[in-house]
């Protein structure tokens, strides 16, 4: 299975069996239900019926501030959210972040990955350092550059010469922002990508050495295309996770500089304001998105399967 | 949080509730969670045991503090009273909220005697931020309200209006002295605070009685200050990410002239820096047309008695005795918390730790009051982000903006 | 320079950088809580004042320990109960033949995809009705749930590397499906699950989202949550110290488990990609 979807379904690669007796099929069968079923159920459960929760609140004014207020207003609240300004601008924030922050982790998480495939010395060292970074809190590594960039406490604004606060003005609130997700997310992407070197086979490269192909050539002749697989499943994880960007600027400024996610939107105005079914509808258009990211990735470049994120 | 989640927890509390009995027949004392934002000298603990105590045991106040920002006090104590949860029984307000978890039916109105009693013992003010719809919802138990704050050696005679200080601080910087106006402009409540300061005290308002929306000119006046001194050698760079406390580290490190803070600065400065304090100096807040006396958005909090909570009427009790008078002076001494009771500004032991109170309760009693509203949330949120950053303010466009996004909030479609 | 001094010396430069990069947020956070509160923003990198207070000082606050608390009782909770959950599931997957088995992987993409901040609102209002909310069991199941599709996959590429014969060995014995799943295959399957219950309690111990909107008092708040709400010492400061010596109790349990396991995480990690 060296070609072809790189993460294709463990079920592909199920041995083939022998045909049995129908009744040891059948047993088989049961004890597949039985030992699939509670997983199965859990994840369905615990994700789609709250979804469905979310559509119906979507649907009222349904403001805990309001409890004698509630009723049923139709589309109202999408209306309310796609004429709201802070929508697209937030929208727009959410993918500014993504595409900048996925860029440079793809380019850093290839050098990482080429890194820990081909040092010819200190391996060990170099994948544990790396990991530290994926296996940090989220929460730690937004307060430990949050506080190395404010002018109040951080080292950053001294080494730099600013003489202002970096975090006081967009610019600034940004690179802060997507040097964090940068570091806390690189050596995930760096994995995935690592799995993908591993395809590659020695004797391809050794020949187009022979050839004469520069290393360069060689990484973009044959190396690329043969990682496209993995290259396209960990865009889409990270990708998706970026757009999904919420615990950074939560620690950083809760959304403030013009750096608000609609994760932030979202968790504001149903878990500060109560507004739940105002809050509920961004949260339908949110998985909308997230969806069609996906889909796209899947169906337009054909992504095949992988194991989750981070979670 | 124990409520419905197993059957056992709900056998154990019924038990424990038979055995320990709800009346004043009980055995031992009831314990009553007070809920408040944390406060360090330790008088709000005195004060909840010596209440207890005097109760002749009839009730124990047990004290959980919140985190130290009041955004964060709110979302905390909402979301569980949202949730119906029943360990809170007496929880501090901040006074923005009154309107808010009135009309959510999380807190239970004052009763009559005791309204009657905070009316006629405690300022105007205070009193007025607890009210809404013409019902006290909580009982005042510390008020406050910014100062200016300035520094005698650079400033002999300090400015009366907000033009005037920006023109000082102006000259200041082209003499290379420090030379900044510390003031709260990061997005978040203090944004609005020093916004309705203005407004209020332009003679505007933002929201009239029943919800009616009335932002106006006045509105207008107060953003152009804003942009202006934004925009000028006055603003600390960090202006955009600034909140009391980053305002008064600068101010202590000797990098400003002017101060707008609450009067816990006064003991900062003392320790952090003994050489600035020694040259700070206090004036009322200055004012924004030179004919009208300044009206200061009012802080502090009141005390509520949540919907939820088994044991109301002991906790008003309790209410009643951690706000007396002599529990007020002791926040005040030692805690440094502005009282609201009227009597304890002529206290000696008070105005000796209390240097400016007289301007304190001047400022008390022509006082600004924040918008009060149910959706005040929104409200407060549309302002923040109007008004941020303070220097790129329109403010041809704010005032309608503003007017806009208020009228939504009020009927919950504001996405914000 | 000889060619291979140079490419030592290019590794070594790459290898430094890497280090670096890595290391400095780290070393930074634990300098910052070895500041003393006065110096905490003074702004050097390295403490002009050593000190230990803000360690004993988060340690005498209720709030911490509680917090540390539920982080590893609902992280152990819900991490033990996704790996026996995702084994049962891992292993049908891996070796046994039923329709759906296509169904079951796509279902655990989806959740794997799922934006988790969608969720938050519909579980609170759920949880605030039949009382989970700020309790154990309310974080508990969002976590078990949304560690279930990465176990399934790491397990069933784990399950896919164990030799068969053994197990239809043992069969032919006359041992049924489970006995011979207990017998051969959860001894030979223990790495594999020990690495996957790594991976899956850092995803619980690391949880923001689902932590700061589903709890709210020391009854359920994890660490990540209690130290964003950290009080500071008047209702006006940063707790600075207390955040960063927080910040540096609740990596380091993880760092160790990374650096230990470090091989295995890895081959974790990419396993599923790599065996397709």
């Amino acid at each position: 299975m060296t070609t072809g979807a790189v993460a294709a379904p463990p079920a592909a690669a199920a041995p083939p069996r022998r045909r049995r007796l129908t009744e040891r099929a059948r047993e088989e069968r049961r004890l597949a239900a039985l030992l699939v079923g509670p997983a199965l159920i859990v994840m369905i459960a615990v994700t789609a019926y709250p979804i469905i929760d979310a559509v119906i609140l979507s649907l009222q004014r349904s403001d805990l501030r309001f409890p004698a207020q509630s009723k049923f207003i139709g589309l109202a609240n999408y209306g309310h959210v796609f004429s709201a300004p802070v929508f697209w601008q937030d929208v727009l924030h959410t993918v500014i972040i993504t595409v900048i922050s996925v860029s440079i982790q793809f380019v850093l998480g290839m050098c990482l990955a080429l890194i820990m495939h081909r040092a010819i010395f200190a391996r060990g060292l170099v994948r544990g350092v790396a990991l530290i970074p994926y296996g940090i809190v989220a929460v730690v590594a937004a307060y430990s550059w949050e506080l190395a960039w404010s002018l109040n406490s951080g080292w950053i604004p001294k080494l730099l010469g600013l003489s202002g606060d970096p975090l006081s003005h967009t610019f600034g609130t940004y690179v802060a922002i997507i040097v964090t997700e940068v570091w806390k997310n690189t050596p995930f992407m760096a994995l995935l990508l690592l799995a993908g070197l591993a395809l590659v086979p020695d004797e391809l490269l050794e020949a187009a050495k022979v050839d004469g192909a520069t290393a360069w050539q060689r990484f973009i002749r044959i190396t690329v295309p043969l990682m496209k697989p993995a290259i396209l499943v960990a865009l889409l994880f990270r990708t998706l996770d970026a757009f999904r960007i919420f615990d950074t600027i939560y620690i950083f400024n809760q959304g403030a500089q013009g750096t608000e996610s609609i994760s932030m939107l979202n968790y504001a105005t149903l878990l500060n304001r109560l507004n739940l079914g105002l809050g509920s509808a961004v949260s339908i258009v949110l998985f909308l998105f997230v969806a069609l990211i996906a889909f796209v990735f899947i169906k337009g470049f054909g992504a095949g399967a992988a194991p989750g994120g981070e979670g | 949080m124990r409520r419905r989640r197993l059957a056992g927890f709900v056998i154990a509390a019924a038990t424990t509730a038979l055995i320990a009995g709800c009346g004043s027949s009980s055995k031992g004392p009831v314990t009553l969670n007070w809920y408040v934002f944390p406060e360090p000298s330790g008088s709000f603990a005195a004060a909840a045991a010596n209440c207890s105590k005097a109760s002749g045991g009839q009730y124990n106040i047990k004290l959980n503090f919140l985190s130290t920002s009041s955004d964060q006090q709110r979302v905390s104590l909402v979301r569980r009273l949202a949730a119906n949860d029943s360990s809170i029984d007496i929880l501090a307000m901040d006074v923005d909220w009154t309107a808010e978890f009135a009309t959510a039916k999380w807190v239970h109105p004052v009763p009559a005697a005791l309204s009657a009693q905070i009316r006629s013992q405690d300022l105007p003010g205070p009193i007025q931020t607890a009210t809404y719809n013409g019902q006290l919802w909580g009982v005042p138990i510390n008020s406050n309200t910014q100062l200016l704050w300035y520094r005698k050696d650079l400033v002999p005679n300090p400015p009366t209006t907000w033009g005037q200080m920006i023109t000082d601080a102006i000259e200041l910087a082209r003499k290379g002295k420090p030379h900044y106006i510390e003031v709260q402009g990061a997005q978040y409540e203090g944004l609005t605070v020093w916004f309705n300061s203005l407004v209020n005290s332009a003679g505007g308002q933002i929201l009239g009685p029943n919800n009616t929306v009335v932002i106006g000119p006045t509105s207008r006046a107060a953003a152009l200050i804003m942009r202006l001194l934004a925009n000028s050698p006055a603003a600390d760079p960090s202006l955009n990410v600034t909140m009391e406390g980053q305002a008064d580290t600068a101010f202590d490190m000797g990098n400003a002239a002017f101060e707008l803070n609450y009067p816990f600065v006064w003991n900062s400065a003392q320790k952090t820096n003994p050489a600035v304090a020694k040259q700070m100096a206090y004036a009322p807040f200055p004012r924004v047309a030179p004919e009208l006396a300044p009206r200061v958005s009012i802080g502090g909090y009141n005390l509520g008695i949540s919907s939820h909570s088994k044991h109301p009427d002991l906790a008003f009790a309790a209410v009643q005795c951690l706000t007396q008078p002599a529990n007020q002076t002791t926040y005040a001494v030692k805690g440094g918390l502005a009282p609201v009771a009227a009597s304890i500004y002529s206290v000696p032991s008070f105005q000796k730790a209390y240097p400016f109170h007289s301007l304190i309760k001047q400022q008390l009693e022509t006082y600004g009051l924040r918008p009060q509203t149910a959706a005040y949330a929104d409200v407060t949120l549309a302002i923040q982000k109007a008004l941020s950053p303070t220097s790129n303010i329109i403010p041809g466009s704010v005032v309608t903006t503003l007017r806009n996004e208020i009228k939504l909030s009020l009927s919950s479609g504001a996405l914000l | 320079m000889s060619h291979r001094a140079r490419e030592t010396s290019g590794w070594s430069l790459a290898i430094l950088v890497v280090v670096v990069f890595s290391l400095v947020p780290v070393v930074w956070i634990v300098m910052l809580s070895l500041k003393t509160s006065a110096s905490a923003t003074d702004g050097s990198f390295i403490p002009h004042h050593w000190t230990l207070s803000n360690y004993s000082d988060i340690f005498k606050l209720g709030t911490f320990t509680d917090a540390l608390r539920n982080s590893i009782g609902i992280g152990l909770i819900s991490t033990l109960l996704a790996v026996a959950l995702a084994c049962a599931a891992a292993y049908a997957i891996a070796r046994l033949d039923f329709p759906g088995k296509a169904a079951i992987l796509a279902v655990a993409l989806a959740v794997a995809m799922f934006p988790q901040i969608s969720l938050v609102g519909p579980l609170y209002n759920l949880w605030r009705q039949i009382g989970l909310y700020d309790t154990w069991p309310g974080l508990i199941i969002p976590y078990m749930t949304f560690a279930l599709p990465l176990s399934i996959y790491v397990l069933s590429a784990f399950f896919r590397e164990i030799p068969w014969e053994l197990e239809q060995a043992a069969q032919v014995d006359g041992a049924t499906p489970f006995q011979a799943f207990m017998k051969v295959i959860v001894p030979l399957a223990t790495p594999g699950i020990v690495t996957t219950f790594i991976l899956v309690f850092i995803i619980c111990w690391n949880d923001f989202v689902f932590a700061i909107s589903l709890t709210s008092t020391t009854a359920a708040q994890t660490v990540p949550a209690a130290i964003s709400t950290f009080p500071g010492v008047s209702q006006f400061t940063v707790p600075y110290g207390d955040i960063a010596a927080a910040a540096v109790v609740v990596t380091v349990p993880v760092m160790l488990l990374v650096l230990l396991f470090q091989r295995r995480i890895v081959s974790g990690l990419t396993a599923g990609a790599v065996k397709g």
